[in-house]
Parts: structure tokens; sequence; C-alpha cells
């Protein structure tokens, strides 16, 4: 439940600590602002959406990086424009499960909604994750604290496991935790396989900094649970193996499910980046890194990818929507987007904005504009808003751009 | 000395992570947690400032003791500050190393920059609200 008081949000009861700052976000912008020389000015939204269209008329190779901040139909337009300027579209998961669906592509993804979890999950493992602090109401509505059909009695019916190279604050909750060597994730891994698998004989005194006799009292609280939930987060896929490490973890879980029921999925983060995966496969084929260049939708992740792209100095003009890759993105791709013209799409000033042109505020979808996201296990929510202000949504700003676009291209 | 990098997220830097100019986003991000003993071993306290090295460059960041923290890594929240010395690299999977950054590590008296210095220093120009 929201409380608003002359047209703002001033409180947000009943949500998480990470949702409450969302709705009471502040400052956002006025209006669109225009950097000039060493300061900004104030422009229309016309100005600068007409000024945009411009810039990405004139650019050989624009990049079209972010949208997991916004909603499903404003990632739809999003990709018709790559599309119309034969530019590269990629999103947040490049940074974050982006080698999660490498694995996945390579050997499936035997996943499950949140409600099954909920309902059916004795054993909970979160690998390379910290809920805790990331996802704080994962614990409470879903695994540890949750009561569900099945086990009525959360905390008591339910056992987890956490492995992680620091041992978090989720880490403390757990009913065991598994201190793992920075870098030993696909060998702990491949051992819990070996063991499941029958071969116990072959496993070393320990692995990865795992002692062999906890890898065993692991692999029997899998094989004895009904219901096994895997969770994993960033920590597998961007350390050491990266995709190879979420493989493993893949096939780990299809090993269990020789012998009980076991699921695994991944902790997404930033709040629609499920959905922008989803849009960019329905449209193109392929879930991020797409590039139009040859008038056909290519994909190869670390060649077609923002990072790679920013980083060998290939793009000539960057549409950022959603995101802030100056705060998330290495300095090599930071310093590349000072030196071309770059346009934000964003409610906030964050660090892009520094190393914009343009800056055009817009509504937050779920806040003051309505739209479609995606949970984090692939279930589409229809997002309300909560607010009426005069921010336009992205799905307008977008459309517009996308209309002046094809007047270049018409059918 | 010499640690293994690693970064991730924090309940402090979830809460500011819309606000990037604000001072509670730049003081989260700063921070570089290690175990006491390697801070002792450093004769470095809680708070104190110190200056992390890589291949792409250094930054100065702020100790903080962390028994949590595996001796030989540090952890520092996700954000421009860690990012700022991450090399652009990706192995040809799109995913730069965030997790597995070697450094070296060393008390400093040079003070933390704020974000917005940060991006001053690449080639930004600040806005302020």
């Amino acid at each position: 439940m929201v409380t608003v008081e002359d047209g703002r949000i001033v409180a947000a009861d009943n949500a998480c600590t990470l949702g409450e700052q969302k709705f009471l976000g502040e400052p956002r912008l006025k209006g669109p602002i225009q950097r000039e020389g060493k300061g900004w000015k104030d422009i229309t939204y016309d100005e600068a959406i007409l000024r945009t269209v411009e810039m990405l008329r004139d650019a050989e190779r624009p990049l079209l990086f972010g949208w997991s901040g916004t909603h499903v139909e404003a990632q739809c337009i999003g990709v018709h424009m790559a599309e119309v300027l034969r530019g590269v579209i990629d999103n947040t998961s490049s940074v974050c499960h982006g080698p999660s669906i490498l694995a996945i592509q390579e050997v499936g993804h035997p996943g499950c909604t949140l409600g099954q979890v909920k309902n059916r999950a004795d054993l909970v493992v979160y690998w390379g994750c910290n809920p805790i602090e990331a996802h704080p109401r994962h614990l409470s509505r879903y695994t540890r604290y949750a009561e569900g059909f099945f086990l009525p009695n959360d905390y008591l019916d339910r056992t987890v496991i956490v492995a992680d190279i620091r041992k978090t604050e989720t880490g403390n909750i757990a009913d065991e935790f598994v201190q793992v060597t920075p870098g030993g994730d696909y060998a702990v891994l491949s051992a819990l396989r070996a063991i499941v698998r029958g071969k116990r004989d072959i496993i070393p005194r320990s692995v990865a900094g795992v002692p062999r006799e906890q890898l065993f009292r692991i692999a029997d609280r899998c094989l004895n649970a009904k219901f096994i939930a895997f969770y994993f987060g960033l920590g597998l896929t961007m350390s050491r193996g990266k995709y190879k490490n979420v493989r493993n973890a893949i096939e780990l879980v299809s090993e269990l499910n020789r012998h009980t029921k076991a699921t695994i999925s991944a902790m997404r983060g930033h709040y629609n980046v499920y959905g922008s995966n989803e849009v960019n496969t329905w449209m193109t084929g392929y879930p991020f890194g797409i590039d139009f260049a040859r008038g056909i939708a290519f994909y190869n992740p670390g060649e077609t990818t923002a990072i790679d792209v920013l980083a060998r100095r290939e793009c000539d003009a960057c549409l950022v929507v959603a995101s802030d890759p100056a705060a998330h993105f290495p300095r090599a791709c930071v310093e590349h987007l000072a030196d071309i013209p770059t346009v934000v799409i964003d409610p906030y000033p964050n660090a892009t904005t520094a190393f914009a042109d343009i800056q055009i505020p817009v509504a937050v979808t779920g806040i003051d504009a309505a739209g479609t996201a995606y949970r984090m296990d692939g279930v589409p929510i229809r997002m309300r808003r909560v607010l009426k202000t005069d921010y336009p949504s992205d799905e307008e700003i977008l459309g517009r751009m996308y209309a002046m676009l094809q007047e270049d291209h018409p059918p | 000395m010499r640690f293994l990098m690693n970064t991730g997220r924090t309940i402090k830097q979830g809460i500011t992570v819309e606000c990037k100019g604000s001072p509670g986003y730049g003081s989260e991000t700063s921070r570089c947690f290690m175990h006491p003993l390697d801070m002792m071993e450093m004769g470095v306290c809680d708070g104190e400032c110190v200056r992390v090295e890589s291949t792409e460059g250094a930054i100065v960041l702020a100790a903080a003791a962390a028994e949590s923290v595996t001796p030989g890594t540090i952890f520092v929240p996700y954000g421009p500050y860690a990012n700022h010395i991450i090399p652009g690299a990706t192995r040809s999977t799109g995913m730069p190393d965030f997790k597995s950054t070697p450094v070296t590590v060393e008390a400093t008296t040079d003070r933390r920059k704020t974000v917005y210095e940060l991006m001053e220093e690449m080639g930004g120009v600040a806005y302020h609200c």
C-alpha cells in the first residue's frame, strides 16, 4: 500500500527495504536536459526526441543498451528500432545472468515457478548468491520462512544449504554453509555430480576447500530430499568458468532428477531483465547481444555484447534505456561512452547522466506507468500504476522515435 | 599485498542505487571489505584509506573489517569504484571478471573520490539536481 500526498509517494507499506526506496525514489529529473559545454540546459520533450533520432540516424553502428528497468511494451519497440537502424541491441543480462542463458542453451533449464518452491521444496540450495541482501523477500515468501501447502511448518520442514566463497548473511541462516575456494565452484559441483553418480571412492580428501565428508553429507541431503530447489547467483556467472559453472550446476540437477525431484533457477536481478530476454527471443530468436548490422539478427556473445562493443570502441552512438552502464561497466567501456554521442532515457539522474548528451526522464513502470514485467521465474505480471504524473512512459517516447525512424525506411 | 577482488551486492548499495550522487551510495560502493588479519598485517585500521591497484589502474577505497571475507581476498560492493579497475575483457562470454580480479592493496593517505569526480575523470560532466 502506498500513501500519496501532493502527487508524491510519501510511504510504501509492506514493501521490502529495496522496494520501499524504489517507490520513494527521489530526486527525479523534472524534464529533458541537454549537455552544453561543462553545464546542462533544459529542453523540451519534442527537441529531445528529435535530437535523439538525428543522433541515431547519423550513426553507422549504434548500440541500444539497457532495457531491464522498463516494461515489455517498450522493449518490443527497442528491438524494432535496432532492426531499422541496423544496430546492436543488448540488455543488462549480458553483465548479469547472460552466462546462465548460454548454459541453458547448451543443456536446458529444469526450472519451476516460485509457487512450486514455496509449496514443495524441502531442500533449498543457494549457490553463489546472497538473497538476504539482494532479494530480501525471497526467503520469507518462498523458502526458509515460508509456509507451503506440503510444508506447513516452514522453518522446521525445510533445509537450507548455502555455498559461497564468503559467509554472507544468507550463509549465517543456513543449516549448512559450504565455503568454496574462489574459482572452485566448477570443481565442487563436479565432485557432487560424481558422488550422486555413485563414485564416492574417487573423491579426494578436499575439493576446492570443501572437505570430502561435507560433500558426502550434502549429496546425501540432496538424495534424501523430496523436492530440491537450487538457486544460483552471480557467484557462478561472474567468476572463473562463468557459463561452464552454471552448466555444471544444471547437470548436477539433472543427475539428481534420476533419484528425486530437483529444479534449478537463476536469482535474476534487475526487475524486468527476464522480460527483456523473453522479448528479444520472441522477436529475434536470441535473448541478448543481438547485432542487426547484416540486416538479419546475429548473436555471438563476446562479440555482439555491450561490454565488448564498447571496449573495442566499435559503436559510434549509444542509446541507454533504463539502466546505468557508467556505474556498472568497466572503465574502458565508460571512457568510450564519453567519446560518442549518448542519450539516456531514465527517470533518475545517474552515473551515465555524466556521459549523456541528452537525458529524457520518463514514468516508472509500476509507479506512474502501467506495463508488463516478468518475475524472476518467468511469470509475466501486469504492473498497474499507483500514481498519475505528467511524465511520458518509455513506450510513448520510444514509439515516437520509432515512428520518425520508420519515415526513413517505409515498409 | 596481493589479493583477489570480489564484487557483489550489499543491502546499502541496493537502497541507494537509484541515487548515484548521494553520499550514501558513494560511501557504500567505495568500501573495501577485508579480513581483520589481513588489515592487521598491512597496518590498516577500519575506515582508513587503501589504494587498490589492478592492471587497469588504481582506486582509493575505505578499508572495512569483515570476518566473513576470506583472507587473501577483498570484497567491494558493485559500483563505479570497483569497475574503475576491472578489465573490460570478457573471455568471449560478454561478461567481465567481476569476481576475480587480481589486485594489490596498500595503505594510503590519499582521499576517496566522489562518484561524480570519478565520472569527470573519465570525461563526463556531473549533473547536480
